[in-house]
């Protein structure tokens, strides 16, 4: 039975209604006590005024007042010399005083006495007892059981008042939006449902905390879109105005450069929102570090020689195994070695430059590091360099700001975190992400 | 007409600047705010195209600094920023006009037509100067009725004098406005397109007076 206020309501009268039958029952043992007590004493009486007479009343005189007495007397020598009820046999004394006697009948109850030679029998049925305290217990009982329904109706009604609270705590819940979610009043809420409220208050900040996270992402993700978009179109145009085919070849290669650009802004923004903490994962499992940064190395080779750059690999403690997501772990690593690509290189510099890529163990963490030897990024801009979208003040452009904000959320969600560090000698710029490593 | 485009990304500002060019306009492309401020004080600009989010520095600030210093400069706002608010707060800082990205290349060099029109005074596109007729909008010349066709260079050089008539300009100041920073400008390139418009309209059109510079001879 699921209802609070039905089970409140069951238990409640079965309490009530047990309180009862024990306060019966104590009733009915004390009353038949009582009733005994009486009895035999009425039963005394009754030998001993028959002692005392020298005639039996009869049979009529002795069944007053629903008191059923029965009468034997006895001689000497066991033979039956009255019995006040025909058809009512009970043995032959043995003892005097009381005694229970058992009859096809039932028990009785028998007082002997001896007089004068002669033994004489005053019984009476046990059930004349019990009858008594069977009705002085009902008499107990019997309010206890009207009484039921109205308890009932009673209860149900102030079960159901008390309760109401939890009617309108349901309501102010439905009225909340996921544009509006304030907290609910607990004020005027009971100290027993204090708790629940609570939760829900917390579970509604979070849930709005969450919402609007995600309404922020998606409009500067949109705001982004319209760069990359607003140059498809005017690339468009300008090759459907193109005068000859020479010029349309050179507005479709451009064209073809804008859309590139566009699908790794929607490539990054994906990475970002795959990032956050409530999208599902695929890929997740046991990662190698050393792999990883292996793999990723390799892939950008051809990318660093077309600029003048190197890729050098570093590795060492090997193995590093971490818990995580393949995929989005190697996001985050060609995320740190593409901003490398682009920025770690002064423009007017001859010189081929390096990139670092590390991999190493730092205590209990797997140690993830990309270095250059650029321009880097300036002490009070490297902590606002992680928000997503935002480019720095000598950035020409390229990026998309997001590279960071996405290496940071994985690290996060790895139970790690990324810093930016001055590189070698104080020049350029050195990423370290640090994620625990796989007890395993 | 010379415009001065403010826009940090550079797939945008080809593209613009290219587009742009086609329609005959001389454009200058400058990437951030404070190269924006530099050249809009130095050059002569008949109007500017604003992006708002520059680096160095934001685009409604470099507008309110002008419009503060009593720069009077048309400027028309591009942006991706398209929250009424935003657009509210742009054309109160002194814009002549807010256009939102993702733009049309049409609607752009409408909008710029428009500003420049409001700008001289006038409400139409069409310009009457006696005998001759100028159509702003699909830059074609009437003279006496019938269509003359000019270079591009004689259409902005012919526009330039008509925009301001009676106002007296140099051959320096024809220059600035008929090229941009990365042209490079023949000595006697003006000359040559006065020239060329005398021949093709008429020789009594365009007056030039020593010390003061070209006009057009209106009602001629």
């Amino acid at each position: 039975m699921r209802s609070l206020r039905r089970r409140l309501l069951v238990w409640s009268l079965a309490i009530v209604l047990l309180g009862g039958v024990i306060a019966a029952g104590v009733v009915f043992y004390q009353a038949r006590k009582q009733a005994n007590e009486l009895f035999d004493y009425q039963l005394r009486q009754l030998a001993f005024t028959l002692r005392d007479r020298d005639y039996i009343p009869s049979a009529q005189a002795l069944s007053g007042d629903g008191l059923d007495f029965v009468i034997q007397v006895w001689a000497a020598d066991s033979r039956l010399l009255y019995r006040s009820h025909a058809r009512i046999e009970i043995p032959g004394p043995s003892e005097a005083g009381f005694a229970d006697v058992d009859t096809a009948l039932g028990t009785w109850r028998v007082y002997t006495i001896w007089h004068r030679g002669l033994w004489i029998q005053v019984a009476q049925h046990r059930l004349a007892r019990e009858a008594l305290a069977f009705s002085a217990s009902w008499r107990t009982l019997l309010p206890f059981v009207l009484a039921l329904p109205l308890m009932g109706f009673a209860i149900w009604r102030l079960v159901g008042h008390e309760v109401k609270f939890l009617r309108s705590t349901a309501q102010a819940v439905a009225r909340r939006t996921p544009e509006s979610l304030e907290p609910i009043d607990a004020a005027s809420v009971p100290e027993e449902v204090q708790p629940l409220v609570d939760s829900l208050n917390g579970l509604m900040a979070r849930l709005g905390g969450a919402l609007s996270q995600q309404r922020q992402f998606i409009a500067d993700a949109a705001h982004e879109l319209r760069t990359p978009l607003t140059a498809l179109r005017l690339q468009l145009q300008l090759a459907e105005r193109a005068p000859d085919a020479a010029e349309r070849e050179k507005a479709h290669a451009v064209l073809r450069e804008g859309i590139n650009r566009a699908v790794h802004v929607v490539e990054q923004l994906l990475t970002l929102a795959r990032a956050d903490p409530e999208a599902g994962s695929a890929t997740r499992g046991l990662v190698d570090l050393m792999e990883l940064a292996q793999a990723a190395v390799q892939g950008h080779g051809a990318a660093a020689a077309e600029r003048g750059m190197s890729l050098a690999l570093e590795l060492r403690d090997a193995p590093l195994v971490v818990d995580g997501d393949r995929a989005t772990l190697r996001a985050l690593l060609e995320n740190l070695i593409e901003n490398a690509l682009r920025y770690g290189k002064a423009e007017q510099d001859p010189l081929p430059a390096a990139i670092f890529v590390r991999a190493y163990r730092s205590g209990a963490e797997g140690v993830l590091e990309v270095e250059d030897a650029g321009p880097g990024i300036p002490k009070e801009e490297r902590d606002r360099v992680f928000d997503r979208f935002y480019r720095g003040e000598g950035v020409a452009e390229g990026g998309t700001g997001l590279g960071l904000a996405i290496v940071r959320r994985i690290a996060q969600r790895h139970g790690g975190r990324a810093d930016l560090l001055e590189g070698a000698g104080g020049k350029g710029l050195l990423a370290r992400v640090s994620l625990p490593l796989s007890p395993a | 007409m010379r415009l001065l485009l403010v826009e940090d990304d550079s797939m945008i500002g080809a593209a613009a600047q290219q587009g742009l060019r086609h329609e005959g306009h001389t454009v200058d492309w400058v990437r951030d705010g404070r190269e924006a401020e530099v050249a809009a004080v130095g050059g002569a600009y008949d109007l500017v195209l604003l992006d708002l989010g520059l680096p160095r520095k934001d685009g409604l600030a470099i507008l309110r600094g002008w419009r503060a210093k009593g720069l009077a400069l048309p400027v028309l706002i591009i942006t991706a920023r398209d929250a009424v608010s935003d657009r509210v707060a742009g054309l109160d800082a002194g814009a002549d006009d807010y256009l939102v990205k993702p733009f049309d290349l049409d609607e752009l060099s409408a909008r710029v037509r428009a500003v420049l029109r409001r700008r001289a005074g006038r409400t139409d596109a069409v310009m009457k100067l006696g005998a001759l007729e100028i159509d702003t909008a699909a830059r074609r010349v009437r003279w006496k009725g019938k269509e003359v066709a000019l270079s591009a260079r004689e259409y902005a050089l012919l526009e330039t004098l008509a925009d301001r008539p009676g106002a007296y300009l140099s051959r320096a100041q024809l220059e600035e406005r008929l090229y941009g920073w990365d042209e490079e400008i023949a000595s006697n390139a003006v000359e040559v397109h006065i020239h060329g418009l005398r021949r093709k309209l008429d020789p009594d059109l365009i007056r030039n007076v020593r010390g003061l510079g070209y006009t057009l001879a209106a009602g001629a």
